[in-house]
């Protein structure tokens, strides 16, 4: 059976520059990949190009192909893709303050998706939209629906944008970076609602952030990006257990742990280069301990390493453990 | 709503007073006075005088500012002292005029330039919006006296669709009411342009796009709304101005109206007159910033939170 979702060689341009490139990774129904990289590393535009709005911010397909069950939506005409967006696939966006229209009521603004995309009249729409709501645990729901988005806290708004996303019942949801602008006991909460919604109704999440903590505790995969492209992806217990990208090694390295003594903790040296002037071979090397002459002529090749992982590094491509 | 809309009127009144003395002390304390304008060249003190005691104008200004609030708190606006009439009648003449053509001036150019604003929004940075916009800066800049020369001479002269001039039949305000308009036009074009292409950045509308919703619904129902706000507080500012601002228009076209009933008080020194036409402008500028704070509040719950804190 195919994957929900399904990413290849997907390259998207800005212009002359190239953002992402060579681009992969799928999720399961029931799954949730985690996506992680620092910031510039192409999360949000891989999230906005697979919810086909990359023509909003200029940018623009080059190459490869995304698979939603048996639709590819690189090139879908935009009446299906609308149709597809908030009905089959939703985004969580990365700020709540910012992600509601403040002057449309709550109520207004959650039945949208079930109007739009499944048909619904307003009366059932917003039976449907208070269930979403004490399903997200919002207390007293009939007087959040009347209430204006600045009557509500960071948590509350990003609990009614997942609501949002869920109205218009979606099998795959991209949340980028959904926990960043909130508090840390509101980003728990919010996790766990993720969590339990993918369980409950064998969703799709695609759960992108820069928070390896996060990761660990909610993901079932990672893809680790790194300057548009996939360094490493496995599943999460074999990749903090064995990381084999120097990358992925560097960044489980910056998770900070019991027993750890001041000064222990080590960031990755250098920053991560802009799009403008990216580095030729691997785009890693400037930064990398383990950097040979190589690296900076060839780009790697992502190898399978074992079932479900693989590593796009030359340090690894000779490795005997890489044969099965 | 209602104790914001009573809240907003109430904060007018001391703006009410402090204009009424600044009205009142701006002409009097300009040189010259009425009296030049009723006597011959060459005439005795003593006339002068007398003809001073008769209209007040020997007393202190305190005085002076004190009998005049005594009259508007009674409702009267005093007599001309040179046109000898009463002020309250002189204004009802002209008033009309200068709403007529405000009004249908303001309509014009809310209209016209917020459908221009949104064409030019929805086409952004392509050559329409560029035609539209470089329009619209054509449209601000230049001089109305001259726009309005050009547009005698083609659409009453050479077409002879509309009258030159006056006031007599209805056509006649359109030609005056489109060359004051079209400067707000260009203006509240450009709001409108500028608010929607900020707006269409925001999160939430990108958050809309994410739901499916169209880009025709995103942009008529959403972004619209957004931008009517700077929008009619654009338009609510121009309230005031419209109705003394067409001073120049109104010359041009031999209208008359509140602009020309002021320009030859001054020139008079007719101190009741000036007095009653520039507090008549003053409280359109007041009705107007009120008119614009009630419809934000209306439109905007955000602007309404924000008061009552």
């Amino acid at each position: 059976m195919s994957p929900l979702l399904g990413v290849r060689d997907l390259a998207v341009t800005f212009g002359a520059q190239r953002p992402l490139d060579d681009v992969g990774f799928r999720v399961e129904r029931g799954e949730i990949l985690g996506l992680v990289g620092e910031s510039g590393s192409g999360k949000s535009i891989t999230a906005m190009t697979v919810m086909g709005l990359l023509p909003l911010v200029g940018g623009r397909v080059a190459a490869g192909s995304i698979r939603f069950e048996d639709t590819e939506l690189v090139g879908l005409e935009e009446p299906a893709y609308r149709r597809l967006r908030g009905g089959r696939i939703a985004l969580i966006t990365q700020n709540p303050m910012t992600s509601l229209d403040p002057m449309v009521r709550i109520g207004r603004q959650v039945d949208r998706g079930a109007r739009l995309h499944l048909g619904l009249d307003a009366a059932t729409a917003r039976a449907r939209t208070l269930e979403l709501m004490e399903r997200m645990r919002i207390p007293d729901a009939a007087r959040v629906c009347e209430l204006h988005p600045h009557q509500l806290s960071g948590g509350m708004k990003q609990r009614i944008v997942i609501a949002m996303a869920l109205s218009g019942a979606p099998d795959l949801l991209i949340a980028d970076e959904p926990t960043t602008a909130l508090d840390v006991i509101v980003q728990a909460q919010i996790v766990q609602l993720l969590v339990e919604l993918v369980r409950e109704q064998r969703l799709g999440l695609v759960l992108i952030t820069h928070d390896m903590g996060l990761v660990a505790q909610a993901c079932d995969r990672v893809a680790v990006m790194y300057c548009g492209r996939i360094v490493e992806s496995g599943p999460v217990d074999t990749m903090f257990a064995a990381p084999r990208h120097p990358y992925t090694r560097a960044l489980t390295a910056c998770i900070p742990r019991p027993g750890l003594r001041h000064g222990d903790l080590v960031g990755i040296p250098g920053a991560v280069p802009s799009v403008a002037e990216m580095p030729t071979g691997c785009r890693f090397h400037p930064r990398c301990a383990d950097a040979m002459p190589t690296c900076r002529q060839h780009a790697p090749r992502s190898v399978a390493i074992g079932a479900d992982h693989a590593v796009a590094c030359r340090l690894v491509e000779p490795a005997p453990e890489a044969a099965p | 709503m209602t104790k914001y809309a009573i809240r907003r009127v109430l904060a007018l009144l001391p703006v009410f007073l402090v204009v009424t003395g600044i009205v009142f002390l701006l002409i009097h304390l300009v040189p010259g006075d009425p009296i030049d304008n009723l006597v011959r060249a060459g005439s005795d003190p003593e006339q002068r005088a007398a003809i001073a005691r008769a209209y007040g104008l020997d007393r202190s200004l305190v005085e002076q500012y004190l009998t005049w609030m005594g009259h508007l708190a009674q409702g009267d606006l005093g007599t001309a002292i040179v046109q000898r009439r009463p002020v309250a009648d002189l204004i009802a003449e002209n008033i009309g005029y200068s709403l007529a053509l405000g009004g249908s001036a303001l309509a014009f150019s809310a209209i016209v330039g917020v459908l221009a604003g949104v064409v030019a929004a929805s086409f952004q940075d392509r050559p329409l919006d560029r035609m539209l916009m470089g329009a619209a800066l054509i449209g601000s800049t230049v001089p109305s006296f001259w726009l309005g020369l050009l547009m005698i001479l083609l659409f009453a002269v050479e077409l002879g669709w509309v009258p030159v001039s006056g006031a007599r039949h209805w056509t006649s305000v359109i030609l005056p009411a489109a060359t004051v308009g079209l400067a707000g036009m260009a203006l509240v074009a450009r709001v409108t342009r500028i608010a929607m292409v900020q707006t269409a950045r925001a999160d939430f509308v990108t958050l809309l796009h994410a739901n499916g919703v169209s880009r025709f619904a995103i942009q008529s129902r959403h972004l619209l709304r957004h931008a009517l706000v700077p929008v009619l507080t654009l338009l609510s500012l121009r309230i005031g101005l419209i109705v003394g601002g067409s001073v120049t228009v109104e010359y041009v076209f031999a209208r008359p109206g509140l602009g020309s009933l002021l320009i030859r008080a001054i020139n008079q020194r007719d101190y009741p007159v000036i007095q009653g036409c520039l507090l008549m402008l003053a409280v359109a500028v007041m009705l107007g910033t009120l008119i614009g704070d009630l419809l934000q509040a209306a439109m905007d719950p955000r602007q309404r939170e924000e008061q009552r804190s």
